[in-house]
């Protein structure tokens, strides 16, 4: 959950990119760090990785300043996608305040996508979070791929007709759709931020300044 | 969790510049930063002293040392320019991120390895739990196996004490019938002598006067010469009688001992003769009983038992003939092995019946009039004595029944 660090005046949001394997986490965060003019960008820092594939994991730092002077400083996280690695998945996942789940469109990997997302909704719950209120974005990512390999957005739309999040369809490779899962995300964590810590009263952010401050628009 | 070695920190926790530069070897660092920048002093965001001059600088120069999005301290110095200074915080910044990434890994996996324990713990627990419970389970199922066995055995016992029963009943009424018939024709006798001895006594009286010709009145008059002659063959078949239930009750001895379970080293042609004469007096009439028996070396086994089976066999042979019939017992020695064969001329067993015949409980009979354990039981006496039963049918024409025991 947010901090809120009265002597450093500082507040500290976890955000994690959550997803199967290979379906484009880094990648996000990648285009992220190139796309974005947020006012403090840092660099992303990248733990071990093994043949492109994140051990543990990637963090993007980004920040602004609010009128009141206090500093907001986001913690974009991926988590390994790896099944083995649920252990650090878990341990990434934990005290976030909202989640993306990088789906693979790809059809083979509708099982992968299936098992990953289970495997979300039991992590969450195993860090004692509340799977019903968490802000979270499902994002279907590699939409540059050719039609005939990839679930068509009309499918997708069919299958997750009855789930309450956010879909938004992308391609990280080329940097669609992922400043607006990003938006979409920090939509859904702004009301619990300033219900916490009175962010429109207090320090005179309100929903879309915060989103404009984070995304540098 | 008690005793826990390593208190866990997130591991994406804010950290400090005292806390980055923590595992830097800050001995090696001043030199360096005083080659640098001369009389220096690196401070934390909170003002506090971690490297150079003790006491702060009246007018210093200051240049922020950044990690991620914020400055976590400052260095100080008064002689060193605006681009030295910024150089070397700028070289901070850089150990700062690289000891940075060194304790985020180092936590997220101490975090993981504890995680994964905890993990094996609990799956450890729950298997420990588990066998517990198939330990219990266990032992509960060899209490009943236990309990079921012993019920059983009981129930076992019970029926074979009822076959022995009703073995020693049919037995009983064929020796019955066997005495019955001397008592009978012995009874009878003696009655007929009393009356030859009523007509014996009107001698008395003219043999002590010495009236002669009286006596041989009553003599003639009586028919004595007869009587006297009748009276002694009378006595004879008497005491023939009299010597057959002798002789049936020595037997019925020998099948007293069906319950003495001791060993004794017998002839068993011996115990086809005493079967034979058991059953003789049931089957008079309805068949004809031959005994074709060789000579066999004497054996060690029980005796009441190996009767048992014997009189099983000639029992269900007589029943097995209808209306007339031969019942065949030969007996040899060959092989190092004894073999007495039944043979009966009756109705014969059909074949579906041939496999089930030493089944417990399976019967032709009527319910009631057999126990269906005969055979069974049998069986089991004669394979304890280490020997088998084979059997031979053919409908309407006959049975065998071979009984082969070991010679040791």
């Amino acid at each position: 959950m947010a901090e809120f660090d009265e002597i450093s005046r500082k507040i500290t949001l976890k955000l994690v990119y959550y997803g199967p394997a290979q379906s484009g986490k880094t990648t996000n965060l990648m285009r992220l760090h190139d796309l974005l003019a947020t006012d403090l960008k840092g660099e992303i820092m990248t733990l071990e990785t093994q043949n492109d594939r994140t051990l543990f994991f990637d963090l993007l730092p980004l920040g602004f300043r609010t009128p009141s002077g206090w500093l907001v400083k986001l913690k974009l996280f991926t988590v390994p996608g790896q099944v083995a690695h649920d252990a650090t998945r878990k341990a990434v996942l934990s005290r976030a305040d909202g989640v993306v789940f990088v789906a693979d469109s790809q059809r083979a990997q509708s099982v992968n996508n299936a098992e990953a997302f289970q495997n979300l909704e039991e992590n969450v719950q195993r860090v004692g979070l509340d799977f019903s209120t968490l802000p979270l974005v499902v994002q279907f990512n590699k939409r540059d791929l050719p039609a005939a390999q990839i679930l068509s957005e009309d499918e997708i739309r069919q299958r997750w007709a009855q789930a309450p999040w956010p879909l938004v369809f992308s391609s990280a490779l080329i940097g669609e759709g992922v400043r607006e899962t990003l938006v979409r995300l920090l939509e859904q964590v702004y009301p619990a931020l300033d219900r916490v810590g009175a962010l429109q009263d207090t320090h005179g952010v309100d929903r879309q300044a915060f989103v404009a401050a984070v995304t540098g628009a | 969790m008690e005793s826990e070695a390593i208190e866990p920190r997130a591991f994406d926790r804010e950290y400090d510049l005292a806390e980055l530069l923590g595992g830097a070897p800050l001995g090696r660092l001043a030199p360096i930063f005083s080659a640098l920048l001369g009389e220096y002093r690196l401070v934390s965001a909170g003002g506090q002293r971690l490297l150079g001059r003790a006491e702060p600088f009246a007018e210093p120069r200051r240049a922020a040392v950044r990690h991620d999005l914020e400055p976590l301290g400052f260095l100080e110095s008064e002689q060193a320019d605006e681009a030295r200074l910024a150089a070397a915080a700028e070289m901070v910044g850089l150990l700062l991120h690289l000891s940075a990434r060194y304790h985020m890994a180092a936590e997220l996996h101490i975090e993981t390895v504890r995680e994964d324990y905890a993990a094996l713990q609990r799956k450890h627990a729950a298997l420990q739990e588990s066998e517990a419970r198939y330990k219990a389970l266990s032992e509960k199922l060899e209490e009943r196996v236990k309990e079921q066995v012993g019920t059983i055995e009981a129930a076992q016992r019970q029926l074979y004490q009822a076959e022995k029963l009703a073995s020693i009943g049919q037995l009983a009424a064929g020796v019955a019938h066997e005495i019955n018939n001397p008592i009978g024709f012995i009874r009878s006798n003696l009655s007929t002598a009393r009356q030859y001895l009523s007509k014996l006594e009107p001698l008395a009286v003219p043999v002590k006067a010495g009236d002669m010709a009286r006596c041989r009145a009553v003599w003639e008059q009586g028919d004595l010469d007869f009587a006297l002659e009748d009276f002694a063959s009378l006595l004879r078949e008497s005491l023939d009688g009299a010597d057959r239930v002798t002789r049936i009750v020595a037997d019925l001895k020998g099948f007293s001992n069906v319950d003495k379970a001791e060993e004794e080293v017998v002839d068993l042609n011996d115990n086809i003769r005493f079967a034979a004469n058991v059953v003789a007096g049931q089957i008079k009439g309805k068949a004809e009983l031959v005994l074709e028996l060789g000579a066999l070396p004497r054996i060690l086994c029980l005796p009441g038992h190996l009767n048992q089976v014997l009189l099983n066999l000639l029992i269900n042979a007589a029943q097995a003939i209808q209306d007339k019939g031969r019942i065949t017992m030969q007996s040899e020695a060959a092989g190092g092995e004894i073999r007495i064969r039944v043979s009966d001329t009756g109705c014969g067993i059909p074949a579906g019946n041939l496999e089930r015949i030493f089944e417990p409980f399976f019967t032709t009979r009527e319910v009631g009039s057999g126990t269906g354990l005969g055979l069974t039981v049998s069986r089991d006496i004669v394979q304890a004595h280490g020997g088998r039963i084979e059997v031979e049918s053919e409908e309407g024409t006959g049975t065998t029944f071979t009984v082969i025991l070991p010679v040791d």
